[in-house]
């Protein structure tokens, strides 16, 4: 690993916040493993392979909705940010049939848009 | 494609939950105008209003409560001409504000890349090149006017500026991962979330006092928070964040992690020294304070995760905008870990003077299966209850101290009406009971007490002298107690007798338990009239105190009975009471 230095920390804070591309986020504190993100992480992953989708699978901390554990956020082009809770195996499969293959939200499983403009 | 999003919800708590017809005639109402490939209309499982009826959001910030069937077709035409519904449309200010959880949630807590594409260490930069010394950067943090979030609200300038001032060859900084109330996981949250900004908000602590070594001090209990830590710490050595001439500059840092082995009064600043050192985890008096003489008799700054986490903003947004939230005297926000009976738990972070009522009903969604909220409890077993006639007050240092509760480390424990005051007292001195060090007699003895006055008191066996023996107790414990864990131990206790005497004086007088908790104050009864003689009841008492027949019906037998509460709960007829 290199190591950083004062101006790559100056030109990282000089560039524009470059948008990620697609990608799924599994909460994996405590509280979303002892919810089951686990499964669902393994899920995403292997299906996400098997149907050679490209979007990366992505792991990060509590977003504080502890009791709809585990979440999953999906952030894919031409479709809003979408916090999905309550997610199991067959959710995560629905989540890659509907919002990533059909562009379709999947009902009563989502707990909060981020109200930005598709493609944006 | 750019199309509008409607979310739909039903928030009302009447039966039966009409979201999917409000949905279908909603969609209904767009493919009579042709919109369907316009609007994307979704079910949404929460939609942020409680108790609002259907709730129809259309993205980005319009909100319609409480909407009629007749309102639906005006509020899709409203989608098409690109406006409101006037008089129908509400807007909603959102109630959490995030800067401790800023990337809780959002980076990859095991990934160094994502925190440096999120600000990450822009604030160290800032610190070493830009501030260079460590008077600018404790003024910074003056001005932010930030208190120690591990309960006390001590000012964190002024803890920093007392170690910066010491002369010696050697001082650190402790990061203190020791949280060990019940109800309480903020800190285990940041430190699973978001490990980088903790560590460099130790580094900037470092700094700022002239340490040149820190220890994240976590609980064992904690793995994963230990896991990523050390991850995070192993990543920065390598990128030469941490070690020697860290950017370039002349700031050596170095950290490592030390394991707290489990006991509540380790995160107690003394007894933590003593456990880094090696010894016996127990206080010892203050002064010396660990920023005189700490850990290994050298200047120590100890600070808590939060407080830690809020560094890095404060310096990289400067010390006046932190400052702009919050109250006259408790400056930023807090985290709280809503548990409980409660909705919607988990970590809610708001300004510093946002009311109890908006975080246990707005962010937090009201009290589960609509029952009536009794107290909220903060602080852990240092803190005490707060009744419901309190719920507009605006959370903060003071104004809690005020009520007899404290800021504590941030759990916020809702109760219901099925709650017993005496219960929840004696839950507490059971904690403190067991967590006592030992060391000093007023809380060893006075621990043990208390919590044989209370059970006797939730047993039925109490007298009115013993609330006299409680407070007593009590005063005892807060003057003459060695450390703070020991004064606040009887807080819990203190509070619930100023607020709830009368619920004490049931249980002794009336030998009843009002809230219907204490076992040995309850009896059960099977009501003959409403009895359909389906001997479910009888079937799930292990105890055998039920007996009869289809054609008798039913009886309990109180002396059989262990109170256990089955045939309450499996009655589907509501024919057992319990009083």
């Amino acid at each position: 690993m290199s190591k950083i230095t004062k101006e790559e920390l100056d030109s990282m804070a000089k560039q524009p916040k470059k948008e990620d591309k697609d990608w799924i986020k599994v909460g994996m504190s405590s509280c979303g493993i002892a919810a089951g993100a686990e499964e669902v992480f393994k899920t995403l992953t292997e299906e996400v392979k098997k149907r050679n989708i490209k979007v990366a699978i992505k792991k990060c901390g509590c977003a504080g909705m502890c009791s709809v554990e585990p979440l999953v956020e999906v952030n894919v082009e031409g479709m809003p940010q979408v916090t999905y809770g309550k997610v199991n195996k067959d959710v995560a499969i629905q989540i890659l049939d509907d919002h990533i293959h059909s562009h379709r939200l999947v009902n009563d499983h989502i707990y909060d848009i981020q109200a930005k403009k598709p493609n944006g | 494609m750019d199309r509008n999003i409607v979310y739909i919800k039903d928030t009302g708590i009447l039966q039966p939950d009409r979201t999917k017809d409000v949905y279908a005639a909603f969609l209904n109402g767009l493919r009579d105008r042709g919109m369907q490939d316009s609007v994307m209309a979704v079910r949404v499982a929460d939609i942020g209003a409680y108790n609002q009826g259907v709730v129809i959001k259309v993205l980005p910030d319009t909100t319609y409560y409480n909407v009629k069937d007749a309102d639906i077709n005006r509020i899709v035409d409203s989608i098409k001409e690109g406006k409101a519904v006037q008089g129908l449309a509400a807007r909603k200010e959102p109630k959490q504000l995030r800067i401790v959880l800023r990337n809780c949630g959002v980076v990859d807590p095991d990934n160094i890349d994502d925190y440096l594409a999120r600000d990450g260490y822009q604030a160290l930069k800032k610190v070493l090149f830009d501030l260079k010394t460590p008077e600018k950067t404790i003024d910074e943090i003056k001005k932010s006017g930030l208190r120690g979030r591990g309960g006390a609200g001590y000012p964190t300038w002024m803890k920093w500026n007392f170690a910066k001032q010491m002369v010696s060859d050697q001082k650190y900084v402790i990061c203190n991962g020791d949280e060990g109330d019940p109800g309480a996981y903020m800190d285990r949250s940041v430190l699973e979330g978001d490990p980088y900004s903790v560590v460099e908000g130790m580094m900037i602590a470092g700094f700022s006092v002239g340490a040149t070594m820190g220890y994240f001090y976590i609980r064992a209990e904690y793995p994963l928070a230990v896991d990523r830590v050390q991850n995070a710490i192993d990543r920065c050595y390598e990128r030469g964040l941490l070690g020697k001439n860290i950017l370039g500059s002349n700031f050596n840092f170095g950290l490592e992690i030390r394991l707290g082995a489990g006991a509540f009064v380790c995160g107690e600043e003394t007894a933590l020294i003593a456990s880094i050192e090696g010894r016996r985890g127990t206080p010892h008096p203050r002064p010396p304070y660990p920023s005189v003489k700490g850990l290994w008799e050298k200047p120590t700054v100890i600070n808590n995760v939060e407080t830690l986490a809020n560094v890095p903003y404060i310096i990289l947004k400067g010390g006046d905008v932190f400052a702009r939230v919050g109250t006259a005297t408790s400056k930023g926000t807090k985290v709280f870990a809503l548990t409980g009976k409660i909705k919607n738990s988990g970590l809610v972070e708001v300004p510093m003077g946002t009311t109890i009522r908006e975080i246990v009903f707005d962010v937090g969604g009201g009290i589960f299966n609509n029952k009536a909220i009794k107290a909220i409890q903060t602080g852990g077993p240092s803190g005490g209850v707060i009744p419901k006639d309190f719920l507009n007050t605006p959370v903060d240092y003071e104004n809690l101290q005020k009520l007899g509760s404290i800021m504590g480390s941030g759990g916020m424990i809702v109760m219901d009406e099925d709650d017993c005051m005496v219960d929840i007292a004696r839950f507490y001195q059971r904690f403190c009971f067991e967590e006592s060090c030992g060391k000093c007699s007023p809380c060893r003895i006075g621990t043990a007490q208390m919590l044989n006055t209370l059970s006797k008191i939730a047993e039925g066996m109490g007298e009115l002298s013993d609330l006299d023996n409680l407070r007593r107790i009590s005063q005892a414990m807060q003057k003459a107690a060695l450390c703070g864990l020991g004064q606040t131990a009887p807080n819990p206790v203190v509070s619930t007798l100023r607020y709830y005497q009368d619920e004490y004086e049931v249980h002794i007088i009336n030998k009843k338990c009002p809230s219907k908790k204490c076992r040995n104050l309850l009896s059960y009864k099977i009501i003959p009239e409403k009895c359909k003689r389906c001997s479910v009841c009888m079937m799930n008492c292990e105890a055998k105190a039920i007996t009869g027949n289809k054609d008798d019906g039913y009886v309990i037998n109180m002396d059989k009975c262990v109170r256990c509460g089955k045939c309450f709960e499996v009655c589907k007829f509501k024919a057992v009471s319990k009083e």
